[in-house]
């Protein structure tokens, strides 16, 4: 049992772009290209195990060390801010968290005379953060999904959320002005399996590094 | 408002737990393990109180402990007073102000609870139990050592199998980070990215300042200097810093007193570790099991936290997490810390006498017994015996009439006679 190493992976793109990233280091599972509705795939000859879980829960599995490492949109870590180790940078799934409001504000709005402003979010922390550092009072309302919606209903004034082509802001009719952070894929390794399990890890580390380029890629 | 009484969590805060019996005996069967390996060491206990002064107490905190304090308002002095996040600064106040006659070295220990705020989420612990050692006077390598030894001796005591100790050297960090020519501001970036051993914003960090080659070889190479002994020579070939150097032969030395056997199994090493307290001053370590997350055991050389107190003294020391422990080996410890009770005594009628007499006989004779004092039928008292963890059960009549002895496990039965027993000629051992 000890001796195996679990992966927990968000459901999707992030999935398949993580395993094939891994495919080139070696790291395979058979298993996966079955369709199935199941949550765990092993490679029993390699000993290695993947559990499909949601993106929000990647970081939890991992500090708990149910899992030994993870990969995860740098938006979520930040986000919740556990007791990680985050080695690497995959370089894939490249979006941008920003702050965007509607055309019609943004003309003649100056972001330095913002105050209480309300703010819609899926990141109430990672916006809290960035306003409090400036100085600015928000008034937070955390969504869960839709968040382009809330201006266009008068929920809030400005949002911020994750924008990879624009393209879902555009058609609400609203316009970044600024960006908090630029987000990609990270690998996550839980503090004790690093220690423990050092051999295995540092190896597929190292191995990744030589594969991961410098360029970033979108995941679309 | 009624408090909720509905519902047992509503009764407690959060990170606090009650431990039923089961739990509780394991936590016990824990403590005193621990305990009697400190006393076969030679350690001595020592008791703090409960409560300090909130600013004698943070002057042997750091800003990481010190923020996780508990602290509230004491009407008696007028001062703010504080439950201890941490025993060790405890440990040396006494060492400094109230030991100051007694011969070096001092070997001190104690088991204790402490209290420390976390980030507000469910079922994080906010109450620590801990038992440690600290050695006040003594500074060679042998002695940190000797630490190392007495943890693993800890674990395999307590019946861990599969183990492994972490080392650090918190010098070795400081060295390479210290007089760097950056803004405060990137510095902050750099420890934090070394916290995560994030090497690409590590990499992105440094691209953006014009440190020396060699420095910022020193910096990337951080990250990944962790595993096993092999570890230390290539930290041997990046590292250039007088200080670190220093850092790493007084590593070398520690392990130089250790058995190859053991630092081959279960020692590994992580030179980028920056997490810790920051009254460590030298080889720091902590213990692992599989299957959790979170250190069982953690401690180090500590040579100023006495001098904060006034009075300067070399010192190392490490304490357990019990709570920690218990998660990791709950399972075998099922075995291990089982308290069962000996005998139950069952007797009919008004006249007690004889089932006080013999239970009296039993406890004097090491036994443990109990007297079932509900009127029921013994089929009853049986079930009970059986749920409650008891041996046997003993179905008294008289003085005169032999007494029937009952096997809860198997409900296997002989007779014994009274007087025998009383006078201790019997057998329970089976």
């Amino acid at each position: 049992m000890s001796d195996w190493i679990t992966f927990a992976l968000p459901k999707g793109r992030i999935m398949e772009d993580s395993m094939e990233l891994f495919g080139q280091i070696g790291i395979t599972c058979p298993e996966m290209a079955k369709p199935s509705r199941k949550l765990v795939f092993e490679n029993r000859e390699e000993k290695f195990r993947f559990m499909a879980v949601r993106a929000t829960d990647v970081p939890t599995y991992v500090e708990y060390g149910c899992a030994d490492l993870g990969v995860v949109g740098r938006d979520t870590l930040l986000e919740q801010g556990k007791d990680l180790y985050e080695p690497l940078d995959l370089k894939f799934g490249y979006c941008r968290l920003v702050v965007a409001e509607p055309k019609e504000l943004c003309q003649g709005d100056d972001p330095a005379s913002w105050s209480n402003i309300r703010v819609a979010t899926k990141y109430p922390n990672i916006t809290e953060r960035y306003f409090a550092a400036k100085g600015i009072q928000v008034e937070l309302i955390k969504l869960y999904g839709s968040i382009e919606l809330a201006p266009l209903v008068g929920l809030s004034e400005r949002i911020v959320d994750l924008v990879s082509t624009g393209g879902t802001m555009k058609a609400n009719n609203l316009v970044e002005v600024e960006t908090i952070a630029e987000v990609t894929s990270r690998l996550i390794v839980n503090r004790a399996s690093l220690k423990t399990k050092h051999r295995r890890i540092s190896r597929i580390i190292h191995d990744l590094e030589q594969v991961v380029g410098d360029e970033v890629r979108i995941s679309t | 408002m009624k408090p909720n009484m509905t519902t047992p969590e509503a009764l407690l805060p959060k990170g606090v737990k009650d431990f039923l019996p089961r739990k509780a005996a394991k936590i016990d069967y824990l403590t005193d393990t621990l305990k009697t390996l400190f006393h076969q060491w030679g350690f001595r206990p020592v008791v703090p109180p409960l409560l300090e002064n909130l600013d004698v107490l943070e002057a042997g905190l750091g800003s990481g402990l010190q923020s996780q304090t508990f602290r509230f308002d004491d009407r008696q002095g007028g001062r703010l007073v504080a439950v201890t996040p941490d025993i060790t600064p405890q440990v040396a106040r006494i060492v400094a102000t109230r030991m100051q006659d007694l011969p070096l070295p001092l070997r001190l220990c104690y088991t204790g609870r402490v209290l420390r705020h976390t980030e507000q989420q469910a079922g994080k612990d906010r109450e620590l139990f801990q038992a440690g050692v600290e050695l006040f006077g003594l500074d060679s390598p042998e002695v940190d050592a000797e630490m190392i030894v007495m943890a693993i001796e800890g674990l395999r005591r307590v019946g861990a199998e599969e183990f492994t100790i972490d080392l650090g050297q918190v010098e070795f960090v400081r060295a390479i980070l210290h007089d760097l020519p950056l803004a405060d501001s990137v510095i902050d970036d750099l420890r934090e990215a070394l916290m995560r051993k994030d090497s690409s914003s590590l990499k992105a960090t440094l691209a953006r300042t014009d440190l020396e080659p060699q420095r910022r070889d020193e910096l990337l190479a951080l990250p990944r200097l962790f595993g096993g002994i092999e570890i230390l020579e290539k930290a041997e070939e990046i590292v250039v810093t007088p200080r670190a150097r220093e850092a790493l032969d007084n590593l070398r030395q520690v392990i130089g007193h250790l058995d190859k056997d053991l630092v081959e199994n279960y020692i590994t090493f992580d030179l980028g570790e920056i997490r810790g307290l920051d009254y460590h001053t030298g080889v720091t370590f902590q213990g692992y099991l599989p299957g959790i997350g979170r250190a069982v055991c953690s401690g180090g050389r500590y040579d100023n936290l006495t001098d904060r107190y006034g009075r300067s003294l070399p010192a190392t020391g490490f304490s357990f997490n019990l709570l920690n422990l218990l998660f990791a080996l709950d399972q075998s410890l099922d075995r291990r810390a089982e308290q069962m009770t000996d005998v139950l005594l069952y007797q009919e009628g008004e006249n007690k006498v004889p089932a006080q007499r013999l239970a009296r006989a039993l406890r004097e004779n090491g036994f443990s017994a109990a007297r079932d004092m509900l009127k029921r039928p013994m089929e009853e008292s049986l079930a009970y015996a059986r749920q409650m963890n008891y041996r046997y059960l003993m179905a008294i009549t008289d003085e005169q009439q032999p007494v029937r002895l009952l096997t809860v496990k198997d409900g296997s039965e002989q007779t014994v006679d009274f007087t025998d027993l009383e006078n201790g000629h019997f057998d329970l051992s089976g």
